[in-house]
């Protein structure tokens, strides 16, 4: 606290700082911060025989060069990408155009679609999973027999079942139940755009086309980023769709592994393998460091070079 | 630049008609003002003739061409709007340049356009600069140079001074008058300021609930409105109405008897009317004077508003209700005070039971305030 | 014919390709949104032969069933579950809303050292997932005896709702005029009192928000149910709902009716509240 030092009379001690701060920032330190930052820590021991001792980052060299670990772990990381390129390739851009249809001017019963569009991003990722597994399931054949009443019957596989086509398939869902996000998000930065400045586009000349390349995209593009940049997290943290759908083995034969499935398996162990704390807390730093460097790649690159626009 | 006329336009949303038939001829150069209320279909018409809202009936020509269903940048306007609506993402170069890119003109020629016409607005020193990084009248300025780049027919004016602070929209528009005469261009201009239109305009459009009340020169609208809402409406403070009856009906010496037994003098051809016939007496407040003799009346000031060089006296009249005068400002009367005053014959104006003015004969032709 | 001019604007005969293309994209993509939903729940009413023989078809007098509810409800305490899930997020929403009030009013209105770090603290949370630190908070509720209560599912979801309810609110607090303080200072009314009477009650918008975004993401949770509270009697729906199906996932009719009696409830108080909750989304509070 500043005092002032020309008077004597000192300033109470501001109580009602503690009580205002206080609960909320014991709560977040207590189960947020502090254990993240344990999880670093742990991630520098190794724990054998009941008591724990400093390695340093031998848990990390374990994970990304021993034979038993780096496979998983570099299989992991390489279908997490690839998971957040689906999303980035499909779920933004359908958002998108479903954001840039949806605020057509005067258009009817725009708010039901948009209710209804928005409708399976409420519900739990464990439900979706197990609804899309149904619906995917040969042995019910809902799918299979929509393929076949189209003409694209002899496509149909058990494509959750097959390791060329687990993940994609999974990725596809994922992008299905979420395409709410964006399409809310960006379609919120569009009515914020005033019409007075379409207005002025097309006064100047501009088509459609134009008035949404040169006027509207550079207006929405910090959402854009922002988008991105929440995928990104979200996905590197993505486990219960993965989970519910294909176990913690992330079958078949670890094709639908993430980071997330990789980290319960270390920390919990499966099958013959032991769970390991200081090891699930190196995958876990892992986790968090990517992320982090998401962020700050984010921030520094794309965050500083876009700036928002008031109106 | 062009002509501009309007056929009997209309505008229908759904089933709510908002134009009802606007018949305008704008010549060549000339500068028009649309005024009116909020609500009084101003903005729209000036949306119907810039393209981005479609006319429900009638025709629009720019240059003898029907251009109904042309888009705004084949009609050849060019449109300031109320808020500017600059691009926030672009500079000012590229705000001005913006439309003169989409048609396709090549490098050096939209340079050079959007830097004469930087020059002309004296903007030219804030060609890099964003939006948000201008000062109202600056951001004013670019929406005029962007309007001005494009070479237009016509420009549209949408209430483009409404934005700015009181002491920057008088500058603004005398520049803007100014502005008017070095282009010599046929501009259409919204506004519900009735001193800007009369300041501004070579015709001013008043209009009233989607209809064209009258169109006339500034001052053809002051001495001779065609309607007792035209009356109102031009002229501040505005004028004052007393509700009577025709006493003595008459080509030129008429009169008029108020609710309170008074009868009142008019140079006025009533001859249309029948003695009985109710009508509103129109007392513009500049024309009351206190040293007339004529017409007089005796009230109690209720009352003062001093702007300087001259001050607004509210007088009660008793029965006829309240009166604004219009009187030099170094006058010394005081609330309470009982005074007398009078107006000339001649000064008068007089409407009818459905608001439509009678011919003044000799009206007086010059507004200044007879002290 | 009518439809089609229901849904043109007026003067829309010069953009009716235009329109018509709009709304078939829009109608494709809502059906494409919906239709595995009202799969499931249709499907969770026929019996097990209709189900199969024509998954897409209504349920008729012939098929209807309630089996599968009744499977569900006599193999597995779905009462209970929803109920854990219904106390965890009620209280874990409504410390997030209070709690988080109150921090972002003693961030934004007061200047103190350490502010700025505590701030900082609070952002670093919004893109940090609290998941990542599942290893130590699992040790943490062993020791403090927690595991296995709701105690600690709500105090986690306390701590992963704080950090984006600070940064809203504390968006919203610097809206407020600060003369409304100022003027109330003036008449020496507490600290307290100001945060309580004055600042709270204009929250409260701002504070629906909030409580959208939190409750969607503890409702749905599954991680830290399945790892901090995985007991019978701790279960809350998503992991009920995923324990169940797990469990019986050849009985067809109680597998659709488990994913019902999970879906049905959400949209029930989506379609009452998306109002609130699009306007929420829409109004800029997040930007």
């Amino acid at each position: 606290m500043t005092s002032s030092n020309q008077h004597d009379e000192k300033k109470p001690f501001p109580w009602h700082l503690v009580f205002f701060l206080g609960p909320g920032l014991l709560i977040y330190v207590v189960f947020s911060v502090y254990p993240l930052l344990d999880t670093l820590v742990l991630s520098l021991y190794q724990e054998q025989d009941g008591h724990s001792s400093f390695v340093g980052l031998q848990n990390f060299i374990t994970l990304i060069t021993d034979d038993t670990w780096s496979h998983a772990f570099w299989n992991a990381l390489a279908n997490n990408f690839e998971f957040f390129a689906i999303h980035m390739l499909l779920q933004n851009p359908i958002g998108l155009i479903l954001a840039v249809l949806l605020s057509s001017p005067k258009l009817r019963l725009s708010s039901t679609y948009r209710t209804l569009i928005f409708m399976p991003t409420m519900l739990s990722v464990v439900i979706i999973g197990f609804v899309w597994q149904l619906l995917l399931s040969p042995i019910w054949g809902i799918a299979e027999n929509f393929l076949y009443d189209i003409g694209l019957g002899q496509y149909f596989d058990a494509w959750l079942g097959k390791e060329s086509s687990a993940l994609i398939t999974l990725g596809f869902i994922s992008v299905w139940q979420f395409v709410g996000i964006p399409m809310m998000l960006i379609y919120a930065t569009l009515l914020n755009i005033p019409d007075d400045i379409i207005d002025a586009s097309v006064v100047d000349g501009a088509n459609s086309f134009q008035t949404f390349w040169h006027i509207k995209l550079p207006l929405i593009l910090p959402t854009i980023a922002m988008v991105s940049i929440l995928t990104f997290v979200a996905n590197f943290n993505a486990f219960e769709l993965i989970y519910a759908v294909k176990g913690a083995l992330a079958g078949p034969n670890f094709s639908t592994d993430l980071m997330g499935t990789f980290f319960y398996r270390t920390f919990f162990g499966f099958q013959l393998q032991q769970g390991s704390a200081s090891m699930g807390a190196a995958v876990a730093t892992l986790m968090f460091l990517i992320i982090l460097v998401g962020v700050m790649l984010f921030l520094f690159f794309i965050q500083r070079r876009i700036q928002r626009f008031q109106f | 630049m062009a002509s501009v006329k309007l056929n009997n336009i209309k505008k229908r949303f759904g089933n709510v008609d908002v134009l009802h038939g606007i018949d305008l001829d704008i010549k060549d150069g000339e500068f028009v003002v649309l005024i009116g209320e909020s609500g009084c279909g101003k903005s729209t018409l000036l949306r119907l003739l810039s393209g981005l809202e479609d006319i429900s009936e009638g025709d629009l020509y720019i240059d003898d061409e029907r251009v109904n269903g042309r888009s705004p940048a084949k009609r050849g306007i060019a449109m300031v709007f109320q808020s500017y609506a600059l691009y926030p993402h672009m500079n000012v170069f590229k705000n001005m340049a913006f439309g003169l890119k989409i048609s396709g003109k090549d490098k050096s020629h939209v340079n050079e356009k959007v830097i004469e016409a930087a020059k002309k607005l004296k903007i030219d020193h804030l060609l890099d600069r964003l939006p948000r990084e201008l000062s109202g009248g600056q951001r004013q300025r670019v929406a005029i140079g962007r309007a001005i780049v494009r070479d237009p027919k016509v420009f549209l004016f949408d209430e483009p001074l409404s934005n700015l602070d009181a002491s920057l929209r008088v500058q603004t528009r005398v520049e803007l008058g100014k502005l008017h005469q070095e282009l010599k261009a046929t501009i259409i201009y919204v506004t519900h300021d009735q001193v800007e239109a009369m300041t501004l305009g070579d015709k001013i459009v008043v209009m009233n609930k989607g209809r064209v009340e009258q169109v006339g020169a500034p001052l053809d609208l002051y001495h001779h409105p065609k309607t007792q809402f035209v009356a109102a409406f031009i002229g501040s403070p505005k004028m004052n109405f007393l509700q009577g009856k025709v006493q003595q009906a008459d080509s030129e010496n008429s009169q008029v008897v108020l609710e309170s037994g008074r009868v009142i003098r008019a140079s006025i051809d009533t001859s249309s009317l029948n003695e009985g016939d109710t009508v509103q007496l129109g007392l513009r407040p500049e024309h009351i004077a206190l040293n007339c003799s004529e017409n007089t009346f005796e009230g109690t000031v209720t009352l003062i508003e001093h702007l300087g060089e001259l001050s607004y006296l509210y007088v009660d009249v008793g029965q006829e209700g309240e009166l604004v005068l219009k009187v030099n400002g170094d006058n010394q009367h005081q609330a309470g005070d009982r005074i007398q005053f009078g107006i000339k014959p001649n000064y008068l104006y007089l409407f009818d039971h459905e608001g439509k003015a009678l011919t003044r004969i000799n009206a007086h032709q010059s507004p200044s305030i007879p002290l | 014919m009518k439809l089609i001019h229901r849904l043109m604007p007026s003067n829309g005969l010069r953009q009716l390709p235009k329109s018509v293309s709009v709304h078939a994209v829009l109608l494709a993509y809502t059906i494409i949104a919906l239709f595995p939903i009202l799969v499931v729940v249709i499907n969770s009413f026929k019996d097990r032969r209709a189900i199969f023989r024509d998954p897409l078809g209504l349920p008729t007098h012939d098929s209807f069933t309630l089996v599968g509810f009744q499977q569900v409800l006599l193999r597995s305490d779905f009462g209970l579950y929803s109920w854990n899930s219904l106390v965890v997020t009620i209280l874990a929403v409504g410390l997030v809303l209070l709690l988080g009030a109150m921090a972002a009013w003693a961030l934004t209105e007061y200047k103190f050292k350490g502010n700025l770090l505590i701030t900082f603290l609070f952002a670093m949370g919004i893109m940090i997932p609290i998941r990542l630190g599942t290893v130590s908070i699992l040790s943490l509720m062993v020791d403090l005896h927690l595991v296995n209560t709701l105690t600690a599912l709500v105090l986690v979801y306390i701590a992963q709702g704080l950090p984006l309810a600070v940064y809203i609110l504390s968006e919203f607090v610097r809206t407020i005029p600060k003369e409304l303080t100022e003027a109330a200072r003036c008449d020496s009314v507490s600290e307290y009192k100001i945060f309580f009477c004055i600042i709270l009650p204009l929250l409260k918008p701002a504070m629906a928000t909030v409580a959208v975004f939190t409750m969607i993401p503890i409702w749905n949770d599954l991680w830290f149910p399945l790892i901090l509270a995985p007991g019978e009697s701790t279960r809350t729906i998503t992991l009920g709902v995923q324990q169940f199906v797990g469990q019986y996932v050849t009985d067809w009719n109680s597998v659709l009716s488990a994913l019902t009696m999970a879906i049905v409830p959400v949209l029930i108080l989506y379609t009452i509240f998306s109002r609130q909750l699009i306007r929420g989304l829409t109004s800029g509070a997040v930007k």
